[in-house]
């Protein structure tokens, strides 16, 4: 029998294993569906505009000139009395529609502010608006009197053009199930490397490695075996997934090798994790680590910007930014091409690692 | 029952804990978890804007932005810096306050305003900096508002911000890996490795073992409860108690972690338990992050009845008086899952004593 025709005698025995292994089995169909319900479940929009109740009697179209000059991110909606704007700040029933904060101007407001007289302006805000925005809503009240009163900024305005750095997203920010889609890829991917340390620990604890060394089976074969396998499975499992978050765009054969980067780079780690396990319980603390530490790249990934730079130097964070990009609009692979190459020399390494891991746990039973 | 049996056993399993992979799990994974969530990501679950300065001369804005609640505001060193990090979507916003910027204010020399907004940021965090950075000029400049602003809170006196109610999530957390993995899976072992039956051959019994375990339980459950609302800065109100509440739901944990440990034959067993059950005493968690959902559902389930005094002592300060009736009916459900623990035991070693 050629080596080929061996170790695909071991890689049927592998399949036919995992798929004996209820468990994992019932837990990767299970978060395949989890993940799908969840992601067609959060909302597809990102919400950032401030909804603003405000009663005024002639004010509505000073407000909305005033609101318009701004950027997007602001909603007037006029209520036609302060008892309404107070009943729709506290959510009672019948009101047309609930706000969380409010501003009730005064009825002479608009000549008290061109004259320049004093006046008291009621914000209304619910206890969970946060300070900030509380802040910003009395300075807002304020520069809205300054505007009307004909006061001048005590500054001069940046130009527009040159305020915004980077990509301007406002209005078009990608939404919190897009930035999902790492996170879940990565995760499933990951738990089929759980499933592969599991099969190894226990083909290592029940000795059928050893029974295998008895057949034609060398060493070399077998860890070509577990390392097709593990990424095999971890693979078709990541594009499933993908598939039915509707993942793929133009550039899909980017996609398709970030996936695989992943699967070479999570098997790595389930043989680490497999050969390093005396038991079923040892294993799942030693996946469990590697998870918890591959899994922050995928959580920095939901908001980009919040987490500290040294994130970038654990293992994932090449595969989980590509696959952030790739599903994210971008479509040419220089967007990538940095991602890739640090996913591909990562994959280098724990790969490596776990190659030589399990042939001398092998080697040593 | 012989108490220095149990001991004996109880020293025994405290001896070889720490070799156990879930006895490591039980101590670092509350600390992980908090740090995660509420360290390394910052206000992630409650993010605040975050706006650079660039201070050259010591700015009368700078002082009052650093003053202010809910604006995460970071000192730079430099403009170029401060552009490159605003542009990377570090800050959603960058200032630049240049040398005598102040004097040109209040001189009615209109300075230029070199403020700069992220092209990832949210357009209301545009807004709220933009507009705060305004008004903050203006009282450098001086200048009396033409107009009060009178603010009134309206809606719950009683909101917390998510944070807090993220809390019952890690004791509840730290609760079941301490007080429900540990106990389940240290007898599980023994009777995987048959170790449980070589210790009913001396004269330690099987409820003697039990106990044992389920004090091993019980006290990792508490410590590691208490360091978990340390860690979340969640120790507040009444300390006796708090005490007594973390007490009793240790006590419902092991519990719930000697059922399992004495319903199940191995370890996968236990684990498919595990993932099972656990969804359901994790349930009442997610209430608290969701106030809007209906607070009666996690009234069903036996678990609500030992986070939420914890979460009413510790987060709201509540005290003995406010919380009694629900350790009442957490005591209540104890008493269920011991009978339960007996009945179940007693077939346990009716197992055992047949081979």
């Amino acid at each position: 029998m050629s080596r080929w025709g061996i170790i695909g005698a071991i890689i049927r025995k592998d399949l036919v294993e995992f798929s004996r292994d209820r468990l994992w089995v019932f837990l990767s169909v299970l978060g395949l569906v989890f993940y799908v319900v969840l992601f067609w479940l959060t909302p597809a929009n990102v919400d950032e505009t401030l909804v603003v109740g405000v009663h005024g009697e002639g004010l509505e179209q000073a407000l909305e000139q005033y609101t318009a000059g701004q950027a997007k991110g602001i909603r007037l909606v006029p209520f036609a009395s302060a008892e309404e704007l107070r009943a729709a700040v506290e959510g009672a029933p019948g009101t047309s529609e609930r706000v969380l904060m409010g501003i009730a101007f005064p009825d002479d407001f608009l000549a008290a502010a061109r004259e320049g007289r004093g006046g008291t302006v009621t914000v209304l805000v619910d206890a969970s608006v946060p300070s900030e925005t509380r802040v910003a809503l009395s300075a807002f009240v304020r520069e809205t009197a300054y505007a009307l009163a004909g006061d001048d900024l005590p500054v001069t305005a940046p130009d527009q053009q040159t305020v915004i750095l980077g990509p301007d997203r406002a209005g078009d920010q990608i939404p919190f199930r897009d930035k999902m889609r790492p996170f879940f890829a990565f995760f499933v991917l990951l738990v089929e490397a759980m499933a592969l340390a599991s099969l190894v620990s226990t083909e290592i604890q029940d000795h059928t490695v050893t029974a295998l060394l008895v057949t034609p089976a060398r060493t070399a074969d077998i860890l070509v075996a577990k390392s097709t396998v593990g990424t095999g499975l971890a693979f078709s499992q990541a594009v499933i997934l993908l598939l039915a978050l509707r993942a793929f765009g133009a550039n899909w054969p980017a996609l398709l090798l970030t996936l695989l980067l992943g699967a070479i780079m999570v098997t790595g780690l389930g043989m680490i994790a497999g050969a390093a396990g005396k038991d079923f319980m040892g294993t799942l603390f030693y996946s469990m680590l590697f998870m918890i530490a591959m899994v922050v790249p995928a959580m920095a990934a939901l908001y980009p910007g919040l987490a500290s730079s040294w994130v970038q130097a654990i293992p994932s964070y090449g595969v989980v930014q590509a696959i952030f990009a790739l599903t994210t609009g971008s479509t040419a692979w220089g967007d990538v091409a940095r991602y890739l190459l640090m996913a591909l020399a990562w994959c280098l390494v724990l790969f490596g690692i776990g190659l030589l891991v399990l042939k001398r746990k092998v080697e040593s039973l | 029952m012989n108490p220095l049996r149990v001991w004996r056993v109880l020293r025994k399993d405290l001896a070889l804990g720490p070799r156990s992979p879930f006895f490591l799990w039980a101590v670092a994974i509350p600390v992980v978890a908090t740090v995660l969530l509420q360290v390394v990501f910052g206000g992630l679950f409650a993010p605040k804007p975050r706006l650079g300065i660039v201070d050259d001369g010591a700015s009368e804005v700078a002082v009052a932005y650093q003053a202010m609640d809910g604006i995460a505001v970071t000192m730079v060193a430099d403009e170029p810096e401060l552009k490159r990090l605003v542009e990377q979507h570090r800050f959603d916003a960058g200032l630049v306050l240049p040398a005598g910027f102040d004097d040109a204010v209040r001189s009615g020399a209109k300075p230029p305003l070199r403020f700069f907004l992220s092209g990832g940021s949210l357009a209301s965090n545009r807004i709220v900096l933009a507009v705060t950075t305004i008004d903050l000029v203006r009282a450098v400049e001086g200048s009396a508002p033409p107009v009060d602003v009178q603010m009134e809170i309206l809606g719950a006196a009683d909101w917390l911000p998510l944070s807090a109610r993220m809390v019952p999530l890690l004791v509840m957390f730290s609760l079941m890996i301490a007080g429900m993995f540990l106990p389940a899976t240290a007898l599980v072992e023994e009777k995987e490795r048959r170790t449980l039956s070589a210790l009913l051959v001396t004269p330690v019994k099987l409820p003697e073992v039990l106990a044992a375990k389920a004090l091993l339980g019980i006290l990792l459950a508490l410590v590691m409860g208490l360091v978990t609302l340390l860690l979340n800065n969640a120790l507040g109100g009444d300390v006796g108690t708090l005490l007594l509440a973390m007490v009793v739901a240790a006590l419902m944990s092991d519990e719930v972690g000697l059922l399992y440990g004495v319903v199940s034959r191995d370890m996968k067993a236990l684990f498919a338990l595990f993932k099972g059950l656990n969804i359901f005493l994790l349930a009442p968690v997610v209430f608290y992050l969701f106030p809007e959902w209906p607070q009666w559902i996690p009234k069903v389930l036996p678990t609500y009845w030992i986070i939420n005094p914890i979460f009413d002592v510790a987060v709201k300060g509540a005290g003995l008086g406010s919380v009694w009736i629900q350790l009442m009916i957490a005591l209540a459900i104890c008493v269920v899952l011991a009978v339960a623990i007996v009945s179940l035991t007693r077939r346990l070693e009716r197992t055992l004593a047949a081979g």
